[in-house]
């Protein structure tokens, strides 16, 4: 065997993709100074689980993590995938932390994926699992995700501190790959939909919210349907929250979204424990302040909101070597993190130029053209 | 904050791949950091916590090698009041309840200046 060449990266930073790319393109890699100067230093508990889910779903990949958890080897073997797989998730961050270069991994493995995530549906950090529903996967299947087997199932809402929630995921494989797109007309909003969830709270919180989110749009448009989740039993997990996810739906069909939760929050965190109960968000401002936020996304224009600035960026680099171009409004921090990693991952370089008529951005990329390997290889 | 930047636009592919072919990791910034927190160590050693939350803001130049991995990019404090008749104005013209013909020009005339 040669020896391993390994690209060097620092600190914590967009961990995430930085595996996933990692993964997609065969490259090993190195990271340093992972919070080295942190009175707690090295890897947090999400990290390393995300770590163990990809060990789950890759075949040969090895991790090694040195003993003060401040460096990280990272060799990417062979996604696999597989069915009636489990994976806890813990409660440092939500489920949609470790969805999100979930779904994109799934797609390039020798065998469809179907995996059980426990933990945290629902908070205010990640995306929730109803906005990766009603808005994610949508997305995926403008690039030519097969439909068949595309799904995201709550079994049971968890909200932090205690999550208990559990999701099912199904991800197709790429019979060979994704298909570039040309995608920059938004449309005109048609219709707005949501959900609302609360755990062990009263389904009145609910209907709080629903109702001030609808009195924002209600000038704007009528076809305004914001549906109800109440759950209760072992279904609401172990903690009490409510919370709410709206997406605006357009007429070429882009899916602009925004969501949050609320509920006490994680005790460990600071090591405050002692003034725990504090005073929550009450649900009327939350639908008030989940209305405004999606008619900012809304206003500012492009055909992804600025929470998938990043995913809609990497699935046009993973295209075969067409064009594609899109809209967005203003880049966001992490869509800029995400052309950087591409760069230097995939070399892949997007042309962006400013569109001053509508202040939107339009990007520009010829795709890496990588295909599923991992399915030819049996 | 980090949007406002962004809006003169000048040149993005500047303000994202730098100006350089050097790889964003291995920028210069990362190196006067390291240099820095090595001299002042112990000064370091005494950081109170909530200063690692002030350098959040510098995600966006690659200095902040630690920066939560986050997509969401929600200000909340920014928020405008949606309620207002003129906002609302502002974008009724996004909604099909507001003039068409305007909504068709804005995806058309835009894809035709990048051809």
């Amino acid at each position: 065997m040669g020896k391993t060449t390994y690209m060097r990266l620092k600190g914590s930073q967009n961990l995430r993709q930085r595996l996933l790319l990692s993964t997609l393109s065969s490259t090993p890699i190195i990271i340093e100074d992972i919070r080295p100067d942190d009175t707690w230093p090295g890897v947090r508990p999400h990290e390393v689980s995300l770590l163990r889910l990809i060990e789950k779903i890759c075949d040969d990949c090895v991790v090694e993590i040195n003993e003060t958890g401040t460096k990280l080897k990272y060799k990417p073997g062979i996604v696999m995938g597989g069915r009636q797989l489990v994976h806890d998730c813990g409660v440092s961050r939500s489920i949609g932390y470790f969805l999100e270069p979930l779904i994109v991994l799934g797609l390039f493995g020798k065998k469809p994926l179907s995996i059980r995530l426990k933990g945290i549906t629902n908070d205010s950090k990640d995306p929730c699992i109803d906005t990766f529903r009603s808005t994610t996967l949508p997305m995926l299947k403008r690039f030519g995700v097969p439909p068949e087997g595309l799904e995201l199932k709550i079994e049971s809402r968890g909200a932090p501190p205690h999550g208990g929630g559990e999701v099912v995921l199904s991800i197709p494989i790429l019979q060979n790959s994704l298909t570039a797109v040309t995608w920059i007309d938004e449309g005109m909003v048609k219709r707005i939909r949501g959900v609302t969830f609360s755990t062990r709270v009263s389904v009145q919180f609910e209907n709080t919210m629903l109702h001030a989110a609808r009195g924002i749009f209600n000038r704007l448009l009528p076809d305004v349907h914001i549906f109800t989740d109440h759950r209760a039993g072992p279904q609401a997990g172990k903690s009490p929250g409510y919370g709410i996810s709206l997406v605006a739906e357009t007429t070429s069909g882009c899916f602009i979204s925004a969501d949050t939760a609320v509920s006490y929050a994680r005790g460990e965190e600071e090591g405050e424990i002692e003034d725990e109960k504090e005073e929550l968000m009450p649900p009327e401002d939350i639908g008030e302040q989940i209305a405004s936020v999606l008619l900012g996304e809304i206003e500012q224009g492009g055909v992804v909101d600025s929470t998938h600035q990043g995913l809609l960026f990497l699935l046009c680099a993973l295209c075969p070597q067409d064009v594609s171009k899109v809209r967005v409004g203003k880049l966001s921090p992490y869509g800029i993190e995400t052309l950087r990693h591409i760069r230097d991952f995939l070399g892949v370089k997007f042309v962006i130029k400013p569109d001053p008529s509508t202040e939107t951005v339009i990007l520009k990329c010829v795709g890496c053209g990588l295909k599923n390997l991992s399915r030819k290889i049996s | 904050v980090e949007r406002t930047i962004l809006r003169p636009s000048t040149n993005l592919m500047q303000l994202v791949y730098g100006n350089s072919a050097s790889k964003s990791t291995t920028s210069i910034n990362e190196v006067q950091g390291n240099t820095e927190d090595e001299e002042s160590e112990d000064e370091d050693f005494f950081k109170p916590k909530g200063e690692g939350k002030k350098k959040l803001g510098d995600g966006l130049d690659g200095g902040n090698f630690n920066a939560d991995d986050c997509s969401k990019f929600t200000n909340h404090a920014n928020l405008r009041n949606w309620k207002s008749e003129e906002l609302i104005q502002s974008i009724r013209d996004r909604f099909i309840t507001g003039d068409w013909s305007k909504a068709a020009r804005r995806g058309q005339v835009s894809g035709a200046d990048n051809e």
